[in-house]
C-alpha cells in the first residue's frame, strides 16, 4: 500500500509564503494598501483586520487578479506579476463569497479545475476524490452544488483550492457563514493542512479565535498599514508578573501584602489601570494574597498575568476601543 | 497495491485515498485550454447536467438534423427515388432552411456561455488559479465555434456523406465533388463566426442571462425590419446588405453555389462584426479581472 509520508516533517520550509516590499493600491480616494511591508514565513499565518484594512486587496493582489499601484509583491518567492503563470500552478485560493456554479457536481468542479490547473484526466479523478475525502464529501461529491448547504459548499470550495496539490492555499474568510458544526469541521480541516499535509495556509479572517486556532503566525492590518505581527501561542511564565485586582481600599490591601512578600524577593508596583503589580507569583506568594484577603474580607477581583496577550495585542492594533 | 506473495497477478488492490502530494508532470497550457473548450461545449448541452437540461438543446439538434437526415433517409431506403440527397435539398437550401433553428440555438447557448461564469461569480477562481484571461477567451471563442459547427456544418456534412452513401458509385462520386467540401467548410465557417461573435459580444455586456438572450435576439430580430424598411425608404437594394440574420447566409450561399452573392458591403459588416465582436470580447475580459 502507497502511504502517504508527513510532508509537513521531510519538507524544506523553501521561501515564505507570501513577502510584501512597500505595496501600495488606491481605489479612487481609498488607499487600500498603504506602503505595506510585510512577510508572511509561518506554516500558517492569520490575516486579521477590520472591514475595510485591506485584507482582501492584499489576498487578491497576490493573486494577480489586480496589480498593485507600486511596490513587489512575491508568493513562495516567485514575482505575482513576472511569474503568474508559475504563482498560478502553485497556489490555491479558496474566495469568501460563493463562486461555485450552481448546477455542477463537486466532483466536476473539483475535476474541471484539476484539469484548467494542467492535471490529466486520470489524475484530475484521482485527486479529486483524494481531496473530497479529505474535507469530507465524498458521499456528497455527485450531487449538484446548488443543492449543498452552506458548510458543503464552503468544503467544496476548499476541495478545489486544493486539488492540484498547492504549495500554498489562501482561504478568504474560511467559516463565513457557517453554523457553529460546519465552522468546527473547517476549522480543524484548515488545521490540518499545515500541521499534517505540509501546505503552507495564509486564512483572512474576523474571527480572532479562527485564526488563533488554526495558524501558527497572527498579521494584524489596519488602513492597509501592518498593525501587529507576532506568532499565536503564547509562552506564558508559570510564576511570572502578575496583576492584582481587589474589593473595597485596594492601596490599604497592597500596603499590608508588601511586608508579607518582601521575604520572597517580591516587590509591588501599581499598573497603569490602578491594579496592583506582583514582580511574581509562585504558588507560596499566591498563598499568601489568598489568606490576606481572607483575613481582610477583601474579595480578590481580578488575578491574571501581566504578559498582554493575543487578543490584547489583537484588539490594540485594529484600533478597536473596548467598553 | 498489496499482493499476495507467491502469485503473478493480484487479488485485490487496495487504493490509498488520502491526501497526498501531487508531484507529476502537468500538461502543456494546450491541453487545459482543449479541456475547458470541451467543459464549455458539454454545458450548453446539457451534458453531465440533469435530463430537464439536455431537453431543449438536444431538440434543436434534431431539428437541424432532420433534413438533413431526412432526404439521405429517402433514397436509402427507398431504391425506386432516383434522386441524389443533394437533388432534394441543395447545401444553399439546408442552410436558409436551418437559419431559424440556428437563431434559436444560438440565442440560448451562446451568450449564456459568458453570463453563467460571471452569474455563478466563477471568474475569480479561473483567473486566480486556473486560466488567464486570454485563455479564458480563447477557449470559450473555440467553443462557441464547435457548439455552432454542430448545428450548421453538421447537418451539411450529413448531406454530403449521405450522397456518397447513396450514389451509385460513391467512388466516383466522391472523386467527381471532392471539391465541395473545403467550400462547405468555408460556407459553414462565415455563418458560424458571426453569429459567435454576435452572442459572445451580447453575452460578455451583461451577467443577466435574460438580457443577453433578448440582447441577441433583437439584433437578429429587429435587424431584418431596420434594413427592410430602409431599403424601402431609400428604394435601394444596399441596405438589404446590414441584415444580420440573411447576410451570413447570403454570403455562405456565394461561397457554395459561386454565386456573386449580395456585394462587398455584406462581406464588409461580416469582417467588422466579426472582428469587432471578439474584439470586444477581448476587451472586456482583458487584464484578468474577474469583476
Amino acid at each position: 500500500m502507497r502511504v502517504s509520508t508527513d510532508p509537513g516533517t521531510t519538507r524544506d520550509p523553501g521561501p515564505p509564503g507570501m513577502e510584501c516590499v512597500a505595496v501600495s493600491k488606491r481605489f479612487g480616494a481609498v488607499q487600500a494598501l498603504d506602503d505595506l511591508t510585510v512577510t508572511f514565513g509561518a506554516a500558517a499565518t492569520g490575516l486579521l483586520g477590520a472591514n475595510g484594512a485591506g485584507k482582501s486587496t492584499l489576498l487578491r493582489a497576490a493573486l494577480g487578479l489586480s496589480r498593485p499601484d507600486s511596490g513587489t509583491l512575491r508568493i513562495l518567492g516567485l514575482d505575482t506579476v513576472a511569474d503568474r503563470g508559475e504563482v498560478r500552478r502553485r497556489v490555491g485560493y479558496m474566495p469568501e463569497h460563493p463562486c461555485l456554479p450552481a448546477d455542477m457536481s463537486a466532483q466536476d468542479v473539483c475535476v474541471q479545475l484539476a484539469r484548467l490547473r494542467g492535471l490529466g484526466r486520470r489524475d484530475a479523478v484521482r485527486r479529486t476524490s483524494e481531496v473530497l475525502f479529505a474535507v469530507g464529501l465524498e458521499e456528497e461529491r455527485r450531487r449538484p452544488v446548488g443543492s449543498y448547504s452552506l458548510g458543503m459548499q464552503q468544503r467544496t470550495k476548499l476541495a478545489q483550492a486544493l486539488v492540484h496539490g498547492p504549495d500554498l492555499v489562501l482561504l478568504d474568510e474560511p467559516t463565513s457563514g457557517l453554523d457553529p458544526a460546519g465552522r468546527e469541521e473547517m476549522l480543524a480541516i484548515v488545521r490540518r493542512l499545515s500541521t499534517e499535509l505540509g501546505i503552507r495556509v495564509i486564512a483572512s479572517s474576523h474571527v480572532l479565535e479562527d485564526i488563533e486556532r488554526t495558524c501558527d503566525e497572527v498579521v494584524v492590518l489596519r488602513s492597509g498599514t501592518l498593525a501587529a505581527q507576532r506568532g499565536v501561542e503564547v509562552d506564558h511564565v508559570l510564576a511570572g508578573p502578575v496583576e492584582l485586582r481587589t474589593t473595597g481600599d485596594t492601596g490599604g490591601f497592597a500596603a499590608a501584602l508588601e511586608p508579607l512578600l518582601a521575604p520572597h524577593g517580591v516587590t509591588l508596583a501599581p499598573t497603569a489601570s490602578g491594579d496592583i503589580g506582583l514582580s511574581a507569583s509562585s504558588d507560596a506568594v499566591l498563598d499568601l494574597v489568598r489568606d490576606l484577603a481572607a483575613e481582610r474580607g477583601t474579595g480578590v477581583l481580578r488575578l491574571v498575568p501581566a504578559e498582554r496577550g493575543l487578543e490584547d495585542v489583537v484588539v490594540d492594533a485594529m484600533g478597536v476601543h473596548r467598553g | 497495491m498489496a499482493e499476495r506473495e507467491g502469485t503473478d497477478s493480484p487479488r485485490a488492490v487496495l487504493h490509498d485515498i488520502r491526501y497526498s502530494r501531487y508531484d507529476g508532470v502537468l500538461r502543456p497550457r494546450s491541453s487545459a485550454v482543449s479541456g475547458f473548450v470541451a467543459s464549455s461545449v458539454r454545458r450548453p448541452l446539457g451534458l453531465r447536467r440533469s435530463a430537464g437540461s439536455k431537453v431543449w438543446p438536444f431538440l434543436l439538434l434534431a431539428a437541424a438534423y432532420l433534413p438533413a437526415l431526412a432526404v439521405v433517409a429517402v433514397p436509402l431506403l427507398v431504391p425506386q427515388v432516383p434522386l441524389q440527397p443533394t437533388e432534394l435539398i441543395s447545401y444553399p437550401n439546408l442552410l436558409t432552411t436551418n437559419s431559424v433553428v440556428l437563431l434559436a440555438f444560438v440565442a440560448t447557448a451562446v451568450p449564456s456561455m459568458l453570463t453563467r461564469d460571471r452569474r455563478d461569480r466563477v471568474l475569480s477562481l479561473y483567473f486566480a488559479t486556473a486560466l488567464s484571461w486570454v485563455e479564458y477567451v480563447v477557449g470559450t471563442a473555440l467553443a462557441a465555434v464547435v457548439l455552432l459547427a454542430l448545428v450548421v456544418l453538421g447537418p451539411l456534412l450529413v448531406l454530403f456523406v449521405g450522397s456518397i452513401a447513396t450514389a451509385d458509385d460513391p467512388g466516383g462520386w466522391l472523386g467527381d465533388n471532392l471539391g465541395d467540401l473545403p467550400r462547405i467548410v468555408l460556407a459553414a465557417l462565415l455563418v458560424v463566426l458571426f453569429h459567435a461573435a454576435l452572442g459572445l459580444a451580447v453575452g460578455s455586456l451583461t451577467s443577466k442571462r435574460v438580457f443577453a438572450v433578448g440582447g441577441y435576439l433583437a439584433v437578429v430580430l429587429v435587424g431584418p425590419v431596420i434594413t427592410r424598411v430602409l431599403a424601402l425608404v431609400l428604394a435601394s437594394d444596399w441596405p438589404l446588405a446590414l441584415d444580420p440574420t440573411t447576410g451570413p447566409v447570403l454570403l455562405a450561399t456565394a461561397v457554395l453555389d459561386g454565386s456573386g452573392g449580395p456585394g462587398t458591403l455584406a462581406w464588409v459588416v461580416w469582417s467588422v462584426v466579426v472582428a469587432g465582436g471578439f474584439g470586444l470580447l477581448a476587451r472586456r475580459y482583458s487584464g484578468g479581472s474577474d469583476a
